[in-house]
């Protein structure tokens, strides 16, 4: 579901925070080399930007590079040139999320289980995150289940939600007001 | 000595976090008020789904702590604390974002002006509490036994302020205050993985490993963490290990708990996957 074209997605890319930063970058690869899950990557993160610098905005978009970055932050503390490449990889979760591109990929189904449970609670518990993962991904559900009997016995599950005082006002403070474009 | 305590989620339901901090912070005289009620950070997901909605998050968490007076924020767990200082900052600096967060929390009677400091536990302990309180507190012979510090990844990345991004020994220094044996190895900043554990258990699996094997390499006796999800990334993690081959994996509070002469039952310790008994059996 394409819904713009490649150039508009490099422009809007170069207009967000460090977007232009890219153009500093000399493919040197410590990134990728430093990245943890980098060998899991469809391009880790030297080529991604290549590709972005080459335009190839919907490979980009549709890989699974960020949703396996682990904000871990290696790459940006050793970059040579200083580029921001945790950062840019949330830019590009939130591109990817609010356009479709994400849909064939497992995290993003367990973020949006995560911050369902924000919105509904305002705190998280780590048992209704898994269950709303687990609706779409019963396979790792029910590998867990072994895991959730032993944390029982330890007195470590929590079946009720952890909540704020006042959860059903979680919902309207973060999106009430807010012009949710498609594309930002 | 008095701090704001933010838990964050993963606090209560750890393998006995809540339980060793409060006794030890007891013991050691420092009083953790929680934010009133605080609200979830916010973590990776909502930078990387929403950043607007991430700024909100962590500006309803700076406006409550500043309603009970402007102490430092102190937390225990790592992602919490990357997050929320990384909005310390964010917030900070821009103008803008604050005025557009201040307006919408002022539909809650909330507001921000000045922001308070984020920091986290390990940092109160090395810095605040002075060493003699942890050395003239020891109650438990703890020298034979070999601690081998993990930090994870957001202790001290990205920034590097509170000790080397990757080469940090803040831990070490608690871990020898504490009067174990601390244990250097290569795996104290690499990543368990977080919470891609759950839809990337396989690849998640192997950064575990290796984390484990560089620890006991140098003979560790037990693994010590300053982070909720390390902990139980790096307790679970091991279930494929011989039982011989498992550490276990500590809280930096637990560790202080034992060395402090704080009975078990009060730190939480039989709430850990790999049990920690066996590792007095075995050096005494």
């Amino acid at each position: 579901m394409m819904t713009m074209d490649q150039k508009t997605f490099k422009r809007l890319f170069f207009e967000k925070k460090n977007g232009r930063s890219i153009l500093k970058c000399i493919q040197c690869g410590t990134c990728s080399g430093s990245c943890p899950f980098g060998n899991d990557m469809d391009h880790a993160p030297r080529e991604l930007f290549q590709l972005i610098r080459d335009g190839e905005m919907e490979e980009v978009l549709r890989s699974n590079t960020p949703w396996y970055c682990v904000s871990c932050y290696q790459c940006m503390t050793r970059c040579p040139k200083e580029i921001a490449v945790t950062d840019l990889m949330y830019t590009l979760k939130e591109m990817a999320v609010k356009n479709g591109f994400a849909p064939s990929h497992k995290m993003p189904d367990l973020y949006k289980s995560f911050s369902q449970t924000v919105k509904r609670f305002g705190r998280v518990t780590e048992s209704l995150v898994m269950a709303g993962y687990g609706i779409k991904h019963p396979l790792d559900a029910m590998g867990a289940l072994p895991l959730a009997v032993k944390l029982m016995f330890r007195k470590r599950f929590e079946v009720l939600p952890q909540k704020i005082g006042q959860p059903e006002k979680m919902k309207p403070f973060l999106t009430a007001g807010v012009e949710k474009e498609a594309l930002e | 000595m008095t701090y704001l305590f933010f838990p964050g989620c993963a606090y209560h339901a750890s393998a006995g976090y809540k339980e060793s901090t409060e006794a030890v912070c007891r013991e050691i005289g420092i009083d953790l008020k929680a934010i009133p009620d605080w609200n979830c950070c916010g973590a990776t997901v909502f930078m990387g789904m929403d950043m607007d909605e991430a700024a909100l998050l962590t500006g309803r968490i700076f406006a409550l702590a500043e309603k009970t007076g402007n102490h430092d924020i102190v937390t225990g767990c790592n992602a919490c604390f990357t997050t929320l200082r990384k909005f310390e900052k964010k917030l900070k600096e821009d103008q803008a974002l604050q005025q557009t967060i201040n307006h919408k929390l002022a539909s809650c009677g909330l507001g921000i002006k000045k922001i308070s400091r984020v920091r986290h536990l390990l940092d109160v302990f090395v810095n605040d509490v002075p060493d003699s309180a942890w050395e003239h507190g020891r109650k438990n012979s703890v020298d034979s036994i070999r601690a081998g510090g993990y930090y994870g990844c957001q202790l001290t990345r990205p920034e590097g302020e509170l000790s080397h991004p990757e080469q940090p020994d803040i831990l070490e220094q608690f871990i020898s205050r504490l009067g174990f044996a601390p244990v250097d190895h290569s795996a104290k900043t690499m990543c368990c993985g977080a919470s891609h554990a759950v839809p990337y258990k396989k690849q998640s699996g192997k950064l575990i490993k290796r984390i484990i094997k560089g620890i006991s390499l140098k003979e560790a006796d037990v693994v010590t963490t300053i982070c909720p999800l390390c902990q139980f990334n790096l307790d679970n993690g091991q279930s494929g290990l011989p039982k011989g081959g498992r550490l276990p994996v500590l809280f930096f509070t637990q560790l202080a708990g034992i060395s402090l002469g704080i009975p078990f039952s009060d730190l939480g310790l039989d709430k850990l996957l790999i049990p920690f008994k066996g590792v007095l059996k075995h050096r005494r």
